[in-house]
């Protein structure tokens, strides 16, 4: 198999290389998890408790966080674990295995390391699978620790195996689906983006099969989302979900495979082709050039960004079935139909914010990786000043953010005003989004305030943004106190629709982001250039 | 005499602890070429990037085309035009839209000049950049700053990775630039580049200039290699003030004379009665070698020694 050849030393190398990301990733995990569980145990004692946490979970919002409701008419703490902490954990889990083969295979050959490791004796498929199977260590890892702290917790341990197994399953695939992504892009950047987009609408499968029926209906089972939780550990465990892992790793895995064996290293499936010998006149300052750069990621998160919202839009109409079914769970909770609809729609509108604003971040930090590679030296030497450069680069960050905000919330409204009849809702949740927006732009003028002040320390916007969007999702369910919702940047203005509009907190915010963007603007003018 | 077009003093810069520039002088006289030599790490590029007003100077003054290079930046930029040494490019856009780009932006976009400058430098400019070879780059940068009308071109080892026959077509764009009464800085560690283009060379080591000047004037100060055969023994000169290095073979003689004593050393030869007699003025080699000379000892010394860092 002279293919795989040096596949093993190429494993080593990676494990060394990555031991330290490798190990946040395993600690936080795992550590969330050995955390929430006693907390969980703690929080909710009386079966009254436990049953009023379960109405929670049925509604569409927890079944969008939660899943398809196994074990919600006892709801022990294995259930619990399984409804509550399972989407959390998937989602990670795919980020972390995402990221992670795409940087140990397209990003490796986009740089040129991989010419210097091919030319070397190693195989042609030897750095993929390695990459394949150093994700498969970690995850296997995360999920055995994650069997060993719940059993630990008391929690039975067929059960607690078949959820550490299927959660490990559950990021080998997602790896693979990443691998098959980094043979048809180019980029690193594309690689990840489109098996994120992946990832996203396999999340969407499961959310619209699970909400139209308990249990799960037919498109949960496309999701692998879907199987570690169909294997109803905690309530009455079968084993064999966790097979289509197996078959769904290795036919991906297959593809990725002949994929790679037919195109040249560093290319993509499609050959470049030549290009326009002049500029158009477009192309006539550093504005066109930035959002000529961004072109295809603006483009692409913000179709993303309106599909999905128009999408999960239309899941209130299940609402509306819910409670026909069941007016006990609603009267119970001390909600309305229309009330409980808002929030839904509320919550789905943090996640369009969210989306903006990482973004809006990305955006921003853009500036930076042209100031690295050297390419913002070469037009900063001709007659663009400094301001006018990162300015127009935040302008085109800023203008970017506004659109898939308002769009994101306006579809988001159409969704719903489609699925209803009721047409108030467009106006209503782009109005809300509209009132989202200084956060939104506080992360443009964050994001400059560190690249143009102290460019190392930009990991503190990631910080902050984690901490708001672990906050926001896990307030509401762990019963966090207000404080700590109130220092996570999506908590800083009020939430139309459920709430009403306040201004002096969407002035201060907006002011904040000014402030910040100036004061970026002011110290990228008065700082030396990184050097290549 | 007009004002030079960068004239540089006592120019102080710290990356943190580490002093890259280090006092160093520097003059481009308005219509010259000025070699800028020195090896990697030397701080050429640092320099540069102070004069393009990338990065701030600690101390010492600075003055590009009259101007402060950091606070009029923009104005300056636009008659000046820079070539780095390793060029970074859009991956997405073609040579020919990057040309056409920097153009724009530097605000004297030229259509007639970059067609024939893509035809001298035969660079292919419909193909994507990220498929660019490190060469390829180079001419990039070098087409959109030759087609400018800037009367300062700044350009920062522009022949690291063209063919030979590409560095001869860049020898003859410097050489009309200078006919056409522009000004060149040309930082470089390729010697007889520098030789063949440059009016005047300042060699900087460690941040600070060691020697600059003419390349006659820098001759003056150092040494000539003289090869003669005579009918007396040459062994006389042994020992003679500023004479080094004498080796006898017979009648032939071979030995390094400052240049100061030259005159001195040839009239002791001719005493001799003189058969054949070469000498030759040093190369900007052997300047730089002198100047960089105990470096590449040591680092034979260690077995490590890989020549002058020449690439």
């Amino acid at each position: 198999m002279r293919t795989f050849t040096g596949t093993g030393s190429l494993i080593r190398f990676i494990l060394r290389r990555d031991r330290v990301r490798m190990t946040v990733w395993t600690v936080s995990l795992v550590g969330m998890m050995a955390m929430t569980v006693p907390t969980l145990d703690e929080m909710f004692q009386t079966p009254e408790q436990r049953l009023g946490r379960a109405a929670i979970m049925e509604t569409p919002t927890g079944i969008v966080l939660g899943g398809p409701g196994y074990g919600l008419d006892t709801y022990g703490l294995g259930a619990m674990v399984a409804n509550e902490m399972t989407m959390t954990l998937l989602v990670a889990l795919a980020v972390m295995s995402v990221l992670h083969v795409v940087r140990h295979t397209r990003a490796e050959e986009e740089s040129g390391r991989a010419e210097l490791l091919r030319a070397n004796v190693v195989g042609s498929g030897a750095q993929m699978t390695a990459a394949l199977a150093t994700n498969a260590v970690v995850n296997a890892v995360i999920g055995g620790l994650i069997t060993l702290s719940l059993v630990a917790n008391g929690l039975d341990a067929p059960d607690s195996v078949a959820y550490g197994a299927g959660l490990a399953l559950a990021g080998i695939t997602f790896g693979a689906i990443a691998a098959v992504c980094a043979q048809v892009s180019e980029h690193s950047r594309g690689a990840s983006g489109l098996a994120f987009l992946v990832v996203g609408v396999l999340f969407m499968f499961r959310v619209v099969g699970d909400i139209a029926e308990r249990g799960g209906s037919a498109p949960s089972w496309f999701s692998p989302f879907a199987w570690v939780q169909q294997t109803r550990m905690y309530d009455d465990l079968r084993w064999w979900p966790l097979a289509l892992y197996a078959v769904v790793i290795v036919a991906v895995f297959a593809v990725a495979f002949l994929l790679a064996g037919r195109r040249d290293l560093g290319a993509g499936l499609v050959a470049a082709r030549p290009g326009p010998v002049n500029a158009s006149p477009l192309l006539n300052g550093v504005f066109a050039l930035h959002l000529r750069q961004q072109r295809t990621s603006i483009v692409a998160w913000t179709v993303a960004v309106a599909l999905f919202a128009l999408s999960f839009g239309t899941l209130i109409a299940e609402i509306d079935t819910m409670v026909e079914q069941n007016p006990e769970l609603v009267t119970r909770m001390g909600l309305d139909a229309q009330n409980m609809s808002s929030a839904f729609l509320g919550m789905l509108l943090l996640y369009v914010v969210m989306t903006a604003a990482a973004f809006a971040t990305l955006s921003v930090l853009r500036t930076r990786a042209e100031e690295t590679s050297g390419r913002a030296e070469l037009v900063l030497s001709t007659a663009v000043g400094r301001i006018r450069w990162m300015g127009s680069a935040m302008l085109v960050s800023t203008l970017t953010a506004i659109v898939m905000t308002l769009l994101g919330g306006a579809s988001l409204g159409l969704g719903a005003a489609l699925a209803t009849g009721d047409d108030d809702w467009v106006g209503t949740v782009t109005e809300a989004a509209a009132a989202q927006l200084p956060v939104v732009l506080m992360f443009v003028g964050l994001t400059a305030l560190f690249v143009g002040v102290a460019p190392r320390l930009v990991g503190v916007v990631w910080a902050w943004f984690g901490y708001g969007l672990v906050a926001t999702i896990f307030g509401p369910l762990l019963d966090l106190p207000e404080w700590m919702m109130d220092y996570g940047p999506f908590g800083l203005v009020a939430q139309l629709p459920v709430e009403e509009f306040e201004t002096a907190p969407f002035i201060v915010v907006l002011g904040a982001a000014l402030a910040t963007a100036a004061v970026g603007l002011a110290g990228f003018r008065r700082r030396d250039l990184a050097t290549v | 005499m007009p004002s030079p077009a960068i004239d540089v003093r006592g120019l102080d810069k710290y990356f943190g602890r580490f002093k890259a520039l280090d006092g160093l002088d520097l003059t481009v006289g308005t219509g010259q070429v000025a070699g800028f030599l020195g090896p990697n790490g030397a701080g050429k590029s640092t320099a540069i990037r102070v004069l393009l007003g990338l990065l701030r100077a600690d101390g010492g003054t600075a003055r590009v085309l009259g101007g402060d290079p950091w606070t009029d930046a923009v104005a300056l930029h636009r008659r000046l035009a820079y070539v780095p040494g390793d060029v970074a490019l859009w991956p997405n856009l073609t040579g020919g839209q990057a040309i056409d780009l920097l153009g724009r932006l530097h605000g004297t976009a030229n259509p007639a000049r970059k067609k024939e400058l893509l035809a001298r430098f035969e660079l292919d400019p419909g193909k994507k950049a990220r498929t660019y070879s490190k060469g390829n780059r180079q001419k990039v940068a070098l087409v959109a700053a030759l087609a400018s009308d800037a009367e300062l071109l700044i350009l920062d080892e522009p022949t690291s990775g063209l063919d030979p026959l590409m560095e001869s077509v860049f020898t003859e764009c410097v050489r009309e630039a200078k006919a056409q009464g522009r000004s060149v800085l040309l930082s470089s560690h390729i010697l007889a580049e520098v030789e063949k283009l440059c009016d005047t060379v300042t060699i900087i080591r460690k941040g600070v200039a060691v020697e600059s000047g003419t390349l006659d004037e820098m001759r003056h100060l150092t040494r000539s290699t003289v090869r003669a055969t005579t009918d007396g023994d040459p062994s006389v000169l042994r020992g003679m003030a500023g004479v080094h290095g004498l080796e006898v073979d017979g009648d032939t003689v071979t030995f390094d004379v400052d240049n100061a004593e030259l005159d001195d050393a040839v009239r002791a030869l001719s005493g001799l009665g003189l058969r054949s007699l070469v000498c030759n003025p040093p190369s900007l080699e052997e300047l730089f070698m002198r100047h960089y000379g105990d470096e590449l000892a040591a680092l034979n010394g260690s077995g490590a020694g890989n020549g002058t860092g020449a690439e």
